[in-house]
């Protein structure tokens, strides 16, 4: 210690000349780009998944409705409200949000008196900071789940094109495990499933390896799994929020996943079906469609004997006769199906009703009965030429297809329609031309424009790479024949397929022609009823049967389903059959 | 032991092991509590101090005063939910925290983070390093009644936060390092900033190099005090500066390299004396590393690329049973997370270790012993202590 | 760590270990050989640094697992000594004589699990929660949750909707 030390300290004084660094307005002091200040919420953009909520580790956040914000499908319509007593600016709601549409703003400056304020709905309550540019976003790079989906192994396209066997192969145990993580469990694709699955739960079995629970909770709503798990329209993927920032969750084969593991030996054991206790009431139904089966199975689990009734020779319905093997192997129906049977349900096939027996027969024998008979005549353009002998209805095909009878298959095809259906005929036919002629010559055309084809993305992408052309935005004109024989379909330019409200109202530009070579035409543009056999109840104006809310029919004892009322698809009908069983449940114990 | 004992009288008497012998009815001792609310303290903990005059004969440490739980509370957590809890272990460095509760989990989890993520967290932990000694340094010189000094290095460390906040978007609970990486780079232009906050820093420390530590105000209070002999480091568990200043060179960064310090140029700084103004010196010394390891680290960290490894979905994220411990060095010392893990969503245990568990209590309460009351206070800050991290 | 481990095996009854990582090994030893062994470590092996004391709790074994995790400087080493302890006697021998700094972490968890050291000094005086009079707080069985909501009073007026649960009563009220 020396003078030094204490003279030195005196330099500290050159201070009082300096300028001084504090920040003279702090309230004007602006929060770093990146800031985590108060949040704000794009309403628009939010589905109220409640992803929010779940991640919150302080439980600041609560799901509220809001006014103006309707819950619809794919929109629970609830928005996230939060604590600010509780919040402690993590940005872990920001991060994990799966529409991005939850922010944070750069601003941290609020001053109330009352506390209550400091808990609000970002987004529907206005704040000065709302539509910030700046605050914190979630990172680029920066994700806390998979938004890829596990692609399903499928056979190649020079594997598949001239065989039945099933295209998609399914997903391994370590795919379906990789999958499922991806769930956030928001479940607002239950309310968007016909059948309302319990999708989350299944997942979360499939996720847990416990395929058991899986299966239970599949039955609870759905008892064909094996059919749906490969051909449901999965509408609840179109409503996955997961879409947002990725690809939706591949929910159907997760639903094939869990029935594919399990033999069906065990089925009942897993159920608890093994002892089901019968009462003395019948229930006939008619169709062994999926609308039936479904109605089948449930009213069994209550106790109801029951007897399907079925026109053609196995169970299935559209599943089986309309739907291509490569899509829906046969053994897999019979999975299903052989379940339900196990449960004691009886089966009579080749015998419809109308013909064979009449309704009212089965009125006096039974208790209750429902028709579920679908969707099986099809519906022709009308077009010149139409009626033609080689000028054929895509369900009549796929039937005969089914049933083993031989299909005349020419060198050049037309398929008119953009749905499904078409492309199941085409694709069948292009692997019958690839059998036959070495090569695919196949045109399929619709009246939609390519963006609005009702068919499934994977349909058409998968009939492209079958070789199989897609024409879409073509009206059919007619049919040009010649000596008897068909030498292809003129066609003129569809503008527009709806109008303003929706209706089917297509506008053609006839000046804009094309011709589409062919010795064989296949019209699938939609298929009809035949409901001859129920003569006598009333009809809606759009000549439908009318039914209330659980299918029953202007006659009591009549529950009518399936594709007839609602669809046409199969998740549609084994849900109405679900609520048709419950419906026949309450009529008999009334 | 400090050789002040042999120069004392008989009054009062030892015990065997050394502490004195206290009849708090015999009127000659008086009993006071320094603490929980004391500017003399750092944070919310109590001295209960026995003294004879101005002489402390017995120092009890009380801490509780900020018990939370969080180790309790990251057991009903899933583990991403951890990371905005545990940044309250230690306010003035949550980075330390948030590294190692995430290098267990990952570890534990066998995920392996991006390049450009490891760089990233050293330069936070670095930065981190830099504003908590700045901020000590005040705590230092105002213990002893210099109160312009904290001023300073205050703004210096709000420069340091200014950088934080430009980086993670928050200037105390940085929350940037989350398991499976950071959540983002450095922003376009934040070399050029850091750099002329880095110069300024310099110069702030060069005022307190000639205002405090070359005052003979601060020297003569300090030099001598709250002697550690070498012998105590392990017995005692003293890690960090405080142990460095006695001359052993202990550094997790290079004993157990972590990170990017392998890739960095630096030294273990140490001193011989081992009392306040040692420590205080090697601390002023470490900020002049910090900040030459700052520029080292801008200098080689890249600008761009991945910086989050691929998790899995963190709403059901599992991790495999198993336990693993994780130290770095934070400017206390050694600071590490144990983590056992069950195989279940959520974390079984989570231990941290704290450097203050040691420092300021088994340490505290030996050297409190024979010190002037009035020196208790800059005793406490010299062994640099932060209460939180005692009782989690 | 391996020959370490092995050289430990003659003297001691080693059942489990697990080299974590290079420099980090842990091992499980009996109750009645860990002071023992810790002692052997410290003394002969040279790890003199305790980095932690702390306690897990298996309640579904039925165990308290106690872990002394030692370090050694010199070769950069760690290991943890594992002991697995009785949950409801649960009572350990006591290391303050080896680290001055041990009778602290003894002393926390006497509080926080419940875990008695005979003869350490101050082992019963509160550490952390003072006039505490609910179970030891960190073991499995506390619930922090009920804890708290039982101690504390939530903010008024707050409700939350699940969304599954309440599409379904806004679009599908029926079934």
């Amino acid at each position: 210690m020396s003078l030094k030390d204490v003279l030195k300290p005196f330099t500290a004084w050159k201070n009082l000349i300096l300028e001084p660094v504090s920040i003279k307005k702090p309230l004007e002091r602006q929060g770093a780009p990146r800031y985590r200040g108060f949040h704000q919420n794009d309403l628009e953009k939010c589905i109220g998944c409640g992803t929010c909520e779940e991640i919150c580790q302080n439980a600041a956040i609560d799901m509220v409705p809001v006014d103006g914000v309707e819950t619809k499908p794919g929109d629970s319509g609830l928005r996230p409200q939060i604590d600010y007593g509780r919040c402690c600016w993590c940005a872990l709601c920001v991060d994990i949000c799966t529409t991005n549409s939850l922010t944070m703003s750069n601003q941290f400056q609020w001053i109330d008196s009352d506390p209550e304020v400091f808990r609000f709905t970002p987004g529907a309550d206005p704040k000065y900071w709302d539509n910030s540019e700046l605050g914190y976003r979630k990172p680029e790079l920066y994700e806390l789940y998979n938004t890829e989906r596990v692609k399903v192994e499928e056979l190649h396209p020079e594997e598949r094109d001239r065989s039945f066997i099933e295209m998609v192969k399914g997903f391994s145990k370590e795919q379906a495990m990789r999958e499922s993580d991806r769930c956030v469990e928001c479940g607002l694709c239950i309310a968007t499933c016909p059948a309302h699955m319990g999708i989350p739960s299944y997942i979360k079995a499939v996720r847990n390896d416990n395929i058991e629970e899986g299966l239970r909770v599949l039955y609870e709503t759905n008892p064909l799994p094996e059919i749906c798990g490969r051909v449901c329209t999965h509408k609840c993927e179109t409503v996955c929020a997961m879409q947002y920032k990725g690809d939706p969750l591949s929910i159907r084969w997760l639903k094939r996943y869990i029935a594919d593991q399990v033999n069906s030996r065990d089925y009942q054991k897993i159920l608890g079906t093994e002892n089901l206790q019968k009462n003395k009431k019948k229930v006939a139904i008619i169709g062994a469609g999926p609308a039936g089966l479904s109605a089948a199975y449930y009213l069994s689990l209550m106790g109801y004997q029951v007897k399907i009734f079925e026109a053609l020779e196995k169970a299935g319905g559209m599943t089986r006769y309309g739907i291509p093997e490569y899509r829906l192997p046969y053994d897999q129906i019979d999975k299903d199906v052989k379940y339900i049977e196990s449960l004691g349900v009886e089966f009579q096939f080749n015998t419809k009703i109308g013909t064979d027996i009449p309704l009212e027969k089965l009125r006096k024998d039974f208790d209750a009965v429902y028709a579920a008979t679908g969707l099986h005549l099809g519906r022709s353009t009308r077009i010149k030429g139409s009626d033609h002998e080689k000028c054929y209805q895509a369900v009549d095909l796929l039937r005969e297809y089914t049933l083993g009878q031989e299909i005349d298959v020419q060198e050049k095809i037309v398929v008119i329609g953009g749905g499904n259906v078409a492309m199941d005929i085409g694709r069948t036919l292009a692997r019958l031309q690839n059998q036959k002629f070495g090569k695919v010559q196949l045109i399929i055309t619709s009246l939609e424009s390519e963006d609005i084809m009702p068919a499934d993305r994977e349909e058409i992408v998968e009939s492209r790479e079958e070789k199989i052309r897609i024409e879409p935005g073509w009206g059919p004109k007619d049919i040009k024949i010649k000596d008897q024989t068909i030498q292809g379909l003129n066609v003129i330019k569809c503008l527009s397929v709806f109008d303003d409200e929706g209706r089917f109202n297509p506008v053609f530009d006839t000046d804009q022609k094309n011709f589409f070579e062919a010795d064989m035409v296949v019209e699938a543009i939609g298929q009809g009823m035949d409901i001859e056999y129920m003569k006598g109840v009333v009809l809606t104006e759009r000549h439908k049967v009318k039914v209330d809310k659980n299918f029953q029919s202007s006659e009591p004892w009549l529950f009518v389903g399936g594709d007839i009322v609602s669809g046409p698809d199969a998740i549609s009908a084994i849900g109405n059959g679900h609520q048709a069983a419950k419906g026949i449940d309450q009529y008999l114990n009334q | 032991m400090s050789d002040a004992s042999i120069y004392r009288d008989k009054f009062p008497q030892k015990n065997p092991d050394g502490t004195n012998q206290i009849d708090l009815e015999n009127g000659k001792f008086i009993k006071i509590w320094q603490g929980p609310n004391h500017p003399g303290i750092t944070g919310n903990m109590s001295l209960e101090l026995v003294i004879q005059g101005d002489e402390v004969m017995e120092c009890k440490t009380h801490v509780g005063y900020l018990h939370r739980g969080f180790e309790k509370l990251m057991e009903r957590r899933r583990f991403i939910q951890c990371f905005p809890i545990c940044v309250r272990i230690a306010v003035p460095e949550p980075d330390f925290n948030e590294y190692c509760l995430s290098a267990t989990f990952e570890e534990l989890a066998g995920i392996e983070i991006p390049e450009a993520a490891q760089w990233m967290r050293t330069l936070l932990l670095e930065m981190a390093r830099l504003q908590s000694f700045l901020m000590w340094i005040g705590g230092q010189a105002g213990s002893f009644g210099m109160g312009v000094i904290g001023q300073w290095s205050n703004y210096a460390r709000d420069l340091v936060l200014d950088r934080f906040e430009e980086i993670t978007g928050g200037r105390i609970y940085h929350m940037h390092m989350t398991p499976g990486g950071v959540r983002g780079l450095a922003p376009e232009g934040f070399e050029k900033r850091m750099e002329e906050n880095l110069v300024e820093i310099e110069m702030i420390m060069k005022d307190i190099q000639t205002t405090m530590f070359e005052n003979a105000v601060f020297k003569k209070r300090s030099i001598g005090l709250g002697y550690i002999d070498p012998s105590w480091v392990y017995d005692y568990g003293i890690t960090g500066p405080n142990a460095r200043a006695a001359g052993i060179p202990k550094d997790v960064r290079k004993d157990y390299s972590y990170l990017k310090y392998t890739e960095l140029d630096f030294e273990v700084i140490t001193g011989k004396d081992s009392d306040a103004y040692t420590r205080a010196d090697l601390r002023r010394r470490e900020i002049h590393s910090s900040i030459d390891l700052i520029r080292q680290i801008l200098a080689k960290m890249p600008k761009s690329g991945e910086y989050m490894a691929k998790v899995p979905n963190v709403l059901h994220w599992k991790i495999p049973k198993g336990e693993t411990y994780v130290r770095s060095e934070c400017t206390r010392g050694e600071f590490g997370y144990y983590t056992v893990t069950d195989g279940s969503g959520y974390p079984r245990r989570i231990n941290v270790r704290g450097p203050s568990y040691t420092h300021a209590v088994a340490l505290m309460e030996k050297l409190a012993v024979d010190c002037n009351i009035a020196d208790t206070a800059g005793l406490m800050v010299s062994l640099h202590t932060y209460p939180p991290e005692i009782e989690r | 760590m391996k020959e370490l481990i092995a050289r430990l095996k003659k003297q001691f009854k080693i059942t489990d270990e697990v080299y974590q990582k290079p420099d980090q090994t842990y091992i499980t030893v009996p109750q009645e050989q860990a002071v023992a062994l810790v002692t052997h470590l410290r003394d002969y092996e040279g790890f003199n640094h305790l980095v932690l004391l702390t306690a897990v709790d298996w309640i579904e074994e039925n165990l308290f697992q106690l872990i002394y995790l030692l370090n050694n400087n010199d070769f950069k080493a760690d290991l943890g000594v594992r002991v697995m302890i009785d949950r409801h006697e649960a009572t350990m021998t006591s290391i303050h004589h080896l680290w001055k700094a041990a009778a602290t972490y003894q002393r926390e968890l006497k509080e926080m699990f419940g875990i008695d050291f005979p003869g350490s000094p101050r082992v019963d005086e509160p550490f952390i929660l003072e006039g505490w009079d609910n179970i030891p707080p960190y073991r499995r069985d506390f619930d922090t949750k009920k804890y708290s909501e039982e101690t504390y009073f939530p903010r008024p007026g707050r409700t939350t909707h699940d969304p599954a649960e309440y599409m379904k009563k806004k679009l599908y009220p029926e079934d």
